[in-house]
C-alpha cells in the first residue's frame, strides 16, 4: 500500500517535525465511522503447502536499508518494513486503503466525535507467550505523548491525543483534543505507530535513546517473528503460524540488502532472490523478456518534481537564505512551468512508465486526485514563455542569458538533484536544455541527501528536485505546504518543502481537517491542490509508476488487488500484505532457467572493465618500475 | 660567457638531439603504435565541433530511438535518451582527454618544482619539502581525491585539481632523485665555481638534464590521470550534464544497462579509455626507453 509519508531517501524525518495540530481531525467514508472485525480467517493466505516450514521467501531489502530495529526512533523505509511483519498494530489497512480490523476487533465513536473506543481481540499472545492486553497499546501510545525521545519517529502522529487509557484488557479509549476522525489511521502496518510489549519495554524506558532492540528472536507480535539481523545485509524471519489475519505462506522470510537494483536483478535472475520491490523502467523493460519473471506496475503513490525557492523565510517573516530574487516574480516561475514538457520527461526519463504530474496529491488515492480545468493547465510553450519573461522586462545579454531589471542579477539558477537518483540526473538534463532557449542559465549540483537536506532548511537554494510517496491519508503531504511547517527563527522545527505560505491554503487545510464529508472534503483538497498548482513554487513532473518483480516458479500471491483496465495495480502493501500472502509456487513450474540476454553482455563488459583495469595496472606498474630503476 | 654561445649556436645540438630521439622513437614499434592511437584520438577529439552539433547532443534536440542496439545511423546505438553512443564517445574524448593533459600539466609543473627545490636546497627546505610529499604519499588517494571534489564543488575544474593534487607526489620524489644525481656532477661544481646562482644553476643546469625523465613520468601520469577522471566522474562527482567517458558509464551503470544486457552503452566509453591509457603508456615507455641510457639495448 506504500502508505508511508516518504520523500525519497529522506523518508519520515520530517514527520517528526511536523507541527501539533496537523492532524486535527479527518473523515472517513461515510458508514464506516464504526467498522465491525469480518471473521478473522477472511484475509488468510489458502492453505499453504505441505512442509511449508522448511520454504523460505527471498525479498530485497528496501533501499534505504534499516537504521535501526527500535520503533520508537526508525525513520528509514526498510525499518518500516520490518516493523510491520514483527509488530502489531490497532487498525490494518485494506487494498483500498481503508482500516480494518487487527489487534482491535471493532472501534466506535462517540456522539462529540472526541472519544474513541477500540475492542481488542482476547486470547492473543506476545510470541514469548505473554498475553496482548490493552494495557500494551495504552502503554506505547502514553509513552509517545509523553516522552520526547518515544515521540522522535510517530510524536506527530499523537499530538492531537488527549489521553489514552485501558479500562480492561480488552478496552482501549482514545480521547482527543479536537475532532480527529483519521484516528483509525494512527496505527496502522508500516505508516502507524508499532505496539509493542510492554513488559519488555517498561526497563528500556529510561535509556530509549540507547536501545538498539537487538535480541533475538525479537518479542514482538505479527506475520512474523525476527530471528537474527546483521545490518547491510539481511533481517531473518520466523513465520507465526498463529497469526490472527492469516498464516503466512512461507515457514521463513529472508530480506537481503543489495548496494545496487542491478545486483538485485542479477540475483533475481539467478534464482537467487524472489521479489524486488520498485526497479528503474529499463530494468523493468528487460525484466519484462523473462518467462520466469511476473513484473507489474502500481498506480503511482507519489510524485516527482521541482521545489522553488521563491521567498524563504522563518515563521516570524525573517528572510533566510540564498534563493535568487526573480524567483520571487510569478512571471519567471510560470515560464519554468511552461518551459518544462512533461509529456517528454515521461517518455524519456520514465521510458513512458509514468502519468505527467499536474495535481499535488499522487493518482494512486482517487479519491483526492485533482486535474487543472481545461484552459487552465499549463501548457509546454518555449514561445509563450519567453514572451512573457520579454514583457515583464527580462531582457537577455549578450550570452543569451536574461537579466532581473530589479536586482540586476543574470537569471542564473542552482538547481540540486539527488546525487544517487537517475531520474533526477536525466530530468536535469532536459529543464536545462528547455531553459536555456528561454534564457534562464541552470547549473547542477549534485549532492548528498544529507547536503541538500541541510541546504533546503537553510535556505541555500534555487530550484531543487524533489518527490514524496504518501499513504491513503493525504493530511501529512498537504500539511507540509502550511505556514506552520517554515521553520523557527532558529533554523529548527520546520519540514516545509519550498517555504510555501498562502493564507487561503491555510484556511482551507484547517477547513479540511474538520469536514466530515468525504465529498466535500475532496473538494477542498481539490481546492487545496489548484493553490497549488497556479502558484508554480511546487512543479509537479510526473508521477512514476512503481515496477515490481517477482519471480513466478519460486512465489505466488505476493502481488496484491486486482489490475485495471490498463494492467495497473493498486498501490501495492508488500511489506504487510504481500508478504503474508506470499505462498510457494508449485513444484512443477520450475522451467528451465535460460541465460537471458544480459548474460553473455555482462561477460564482455567484465572482460572490458578487467582490460581496463589490467590496463591502468600496467601503466602504473610500469611506471613504478621506471621509478625502482632510478 | 663567449660571444660564441649564441641561442643559434645552441639550438644546433639541441635540434640535433631532437632528430637523434625521433630516429630512436621510430625504431620502436609499440611506441609508433601508441602514437598512432594518441594522434587518432586527439584529431577526433579536436575535430569532434566540425561534425557533432548542439542538435546531436542536446537531449531536447534528439530524435533517436531510445536505448537501441546499433541500427542504421547509429553505429554504435543509444543511450536512454536517444543519442548516439558513437557521438557521445567521440565527445567525450574532449573533456576526458583535456581534464587528463590538464591535470598532468599541474602534477608536473608542482612535481617538479618541489622535487627541483627539494634536491637543490638540500637544508631544511628540502627536509620540509619531502615531509610534506610523504606526508601526501602516505595519504589514500582516491578518498582524498573524493573528498577534495566534494569540497570544490562538481566539474571540470575540481576534478582536475582533485587529481593534480593526489598524483604530483611520485614525480616530486623522481625529479629530487634526478636533481641530487645531477647535481654531484663536476659541472655543476664548474659553474659554481664560476659564480652562478641558486637559479641559474637550477634552471639552466638541472632542469634541462631532468626534463627528459620530466617527460617519461608525465606521459605515464597522463594514462593514470585519465582513469582517475573517469573514476571519480564515474562516481558521481561530475557534472551531470557533460558527456566525459566517466558520466557515460555512470549514466549507464545506474540506468540499468547491466540488467538491460546494453552493451553498446557500457563497452564503447570503458574501449575508449582502454585504448587512449595503453596508446599513453606505450608512449610513455618507447620515451623511456629512448631517453634513459640505461636502457638502451633492453
Amino acid at each position: 500500500m506504500g502508505t508511508s509519508n516518504s520523500r525519497r531517501g529522506r523518508s519520515a524525518l520530517a514527520a517528526c517535525a511536523l507541527s501539533g495540530t496537523l492532524l486535527a481531525g479527518v473523515t472517513l467514508p461515510a458508514g464506516t465511522a464504526t467498522a465491525t472485525a469480518s471473521s478473522s480467517g477472511s484475509a488468510a493466505a489458502a492453505s499453504a503447502p505441505s512442509g511449508q516450514g522448511e520454504t523460505t521467501l527471498r525479498v530485497k531489502m528496501s533501499g534505504s536499508g534499516v537504521d535501526t530495529l527500535n520503533p520508537f526512533l526508525a525513520f528509514f523505509d526498510g525499518a518500516y518494513d520490518v516493523f510491520a511483519g514483527v509488530y502489531p498494530t490497532l487498525n490494518s489497512l485494506d487494498e483500498q486503503g481503508s482500516p480494518g480490523p487487527y489487534l482491535a476487533e471493532s472501534w466506535t465513536q462517540s456522539d462529540d466525535k472526541l472519544t474513541w473506543t477500540f475492542t481488542l481481540r482476547d486470547g492473543l499472545k506476545w510470541s514469548d507467550g505473554t498475553p496482548i492486553t490493552a494495557e500494551d497499546a495504552a502503554w506505547t501510545l502514553n509513552l509517545i505523548m509523553t516522552d520526547a525521545v518515544a515521540g522522535t519517529a510517530n510524536g506527530s502522529l499523537v499530538s492531537n491525543f488527549e489521553s489514552v487509557t485501558a479500562p480492561d484488557a480488552t478496552t482501549l479509549v482514545i480521547k482527543t483534543k479536537e475532532p480527529q476522525a483519521n484516528v483509525t489511521y494512527v496505527s496502522v502496518p508500516r505508516s502507524g505507530i508499532p505496539i509493542v510489549p510492554k513488559h519488555i519495554w517498561e526497563s528500556q524506558a529510561k535509556n530509549l535513546k540507547d536501545y538498539k532492540n537487538d535480541t533475538f528472536p525479537l518479542v514482538g507480535y505479527g506475520p512474523w517473528t525476527l530471528t537474527d539481523y546483521k545490518p547491510e545485509q539481511y533481517a531473518k524471519f520466523d513465520a507465526n503460524k498463529d497469526f490472527v489475519l492469516g498464516k503466512p505462506g512461507f515457514g521463513h522470510m529472508v530480506q537481503q540488502s543489495f548496494k545496487s537494483v542491478d545486483a538485485a536483478v542479477a540475483a533475481l535472475r539467478s534464482g537467487q532472490l524472489d521479489y524486488i520491490n520498485n526497479v528503474n523502467p529499463t530494468q523493468f523493460k528487460a525484466l519484462q523478456a523473462d518467462k520466469n519473471l511476473l513484473t507489474i506496475q502500481e498506480v503511482g503513490n507519489g510524485w516527482t518534481g521541482l521545489e522553488i525557492n521563491y521567498n524563504a523565510r522563518t515563521r516570524t517573516g525573517k528572510k533566510i537564505g540564498t534563493g535568487h530574487p526573480a524567483l520571487g516574480d510569478p512571471v519567471v516561475r510560470h515560464a519554468i512551468a511552461l518551459a518544462t514538457d512533461r509529456k517528454t520527461l515521461v517518455a524519456k526519463v520514465r521510458d513512458g512508465l509514468a502519468v505527467p504530474g499536474a495535481g499535488y496529491l499522487p493518482p494512486a488515492w482517487p479519491q483526492w486526485t485533482w486535474k487543472p480545468a481545461p484552459g487552465e493547465e499549463t501548457p509546454f510553450d518555449l514561445d509563450q514563455a519567453n514572451k512573457i519573461l520579454d514583457d515583464a522586462g527580462y531582457t537577455k545579454g549578450g550570452d543569451g542569458v536574461r537579466v532581473d531589471p530589479k536586482s540586476g542579477k543574470p537569471l542564473e539558477l542552482r538547481l540540486g538533484i539527488h546525487a544517487d537518483d537517475t531520474d533526477d540526473a536525466g530530468i536535469s538534463n532536459y529543464l536545462k536544455g528547455w531553459l536555456e532557449t528561454v534564457g534562464i542559465k541552470l547549473k547542477i549540483q549534485t549532492l548528498s541527501m544529507s547536503a541538500l537536506n541541510s541546504d533546503l532548511a537553510k535556505g541555500d537554494w534555487d530550484l531543487l528536485m524533489d518527490g514524496w510517496t504518501t499513504g491513503p491519508d493525504p493530511t501529512f503531504l498537504l500539511g507540509i505546504q502550511t505556514c506552520a511547517a517554515l521553520p523557527k527563527d532558529d533554523g529548527t522545527a520546520g519540514n516545509t518543502d519550498s517555504f510555501f505560505c498562502d493564507e487561503k491554503y491555510d484556511e482551507l487545510f484547517k477547513k479540511q481537517l474538520t469536514t466530515f464529508d468525504q465529498a466535500e472534503r475532496a473538494k477542498i483538497v481539490g481546492e487545496m491542490q489548484s493553490i497549488l498548482y497556479k502558484a508554480d513554487v511546487n512543479q509537479m513532473h510526473f508521477n512514476h509508476n512503481m515496477l515490481d518483480v517477482a519471480r513466478t516458479d519460486t512465489v505466488t500471491g505476493i502481488v496484491t488487488g486486482q489490475p485495471d483496465a490498463q494492467g495497473m495495480y493498486p498501490a501495492q502493501s508488500y511489506s504487510f500484505w504481500g508478504y503474508l500472502k506470499a505462498t510457494p509456487a508449485a513444484a512443477e513450474a520450475t522451467a528451465a532457467k535460460e541465460e537471458s540476454g544480459g548474460g553473455s553482455a555482462l561477460w564482455i563488459g567484465g572482460a572490458v572493465l578487467l582490460l581496463v583495469l589490467v590496463g591502468g595496472g600496467i601503466a602504473l606498474k610500469r611506471r613504478s618500475s621506471a621509478d625502482d630503476r632510478e | 660567457m663567449s660571444a660564441l654561445d649564441t641561442p643559434a649556436g645552441l639550438d644546433v645540438p639541441r635540434h640535433h638531439a631532437f632528430s637523434r630521439f625521433c630516429r630512436a622513437f621510430a625504431k620502436r614499434p609499440a611506441g609508433l603504435a601508441g602514437l598512432g592511437l594518441l594522434v587518432a584520438f586527439g584529431v577526433l577529439a579536436l575535430a569532434a565541433p566540425l561534425f557533432i552539433g548542439d542538435d546531436q547532443l542536446n537531449v531536447i534536440k534528439v530524435d533517436g530511438p531510445q536505448l537501441s542496439p546499433p541500427v542504421d545511423g547509429y553505429p554504435l546505438g543509444t543511450d536512454q535518451a536517444g543519442r548516439s553512443v558513437l557521438l557521445l564517445v567521440i565527445w567525450g574524448a574532449r573533456e576526458s582527454l583535456s581534464i587528463g593533459l590538464i591535470a598532468t600539466a599541474l602534477t608536473v609543473v608542482l612535481g617538479s618544482t618541489v622535487g627541483l627545490l627539494a634536491g637543490h636546497y638540500q637544508g631544511w627546505i628540502g627536509k620540509i619539502l619531502m615531509h610534506v610529499t610523504d606526508w601526501f604519499i602516505a595519504l589514500p588517494s582516491l578518498p582524498l581525491a573524493i573528498s577534495l571534489s566534494a569540497v570544490l564543488g562538481q566539474g571540470a575544474a575540481s576534478i582536475t585539481i582533485a587529481i593534480a593534487v593526489t598524483s604530483w607526489t611520485a614525480t616530486a620524489r623522481l625529479v629530487r632523485a634526478q636533481t641530487l644525481s645531477v647535481e654531484a656532477r663536476p659541472f655543476i661544481e664548474r659553474a659554481k665555481v664560476l659564480g652562478a646562482g641558486n637559479t641559474q644553476i637550477m634552471i639552466r643546469h638541472v632542469l634541462p638534464n631532468v626534463m627528459p625523465l620530466i617527460l617519461v613520468s608525465s606521459t605515464l601520469t597522463v594514462a593514470s590521470a585519465i582513469l582517475s577522471e573517469a573514476t571519480l566522474t564515474f562516481l558521481g562527482l561530475g557534472d551531470p550534464t557533460s558527456v566525459t567517458w566517466g558520466s557515460m558509464l555512470q549514466a549507464a551503470f545506474l540506468g540499468g544497462a547491466v540488467t538491460a544486457g546494453a552493451w553498446w552503452y557500457l563497452m564503447p566509453p570503458g574501449i575508449a579509455i582502454l585504448i587512449v591509457v595503453l596508446g599513453f603508456t606505450l608512449v610513455g615507455r618507447a620515451v623511456e626507453h629512448v631517453l634513459n641510457p640505461r636502457m638502451v639495448g633492453r
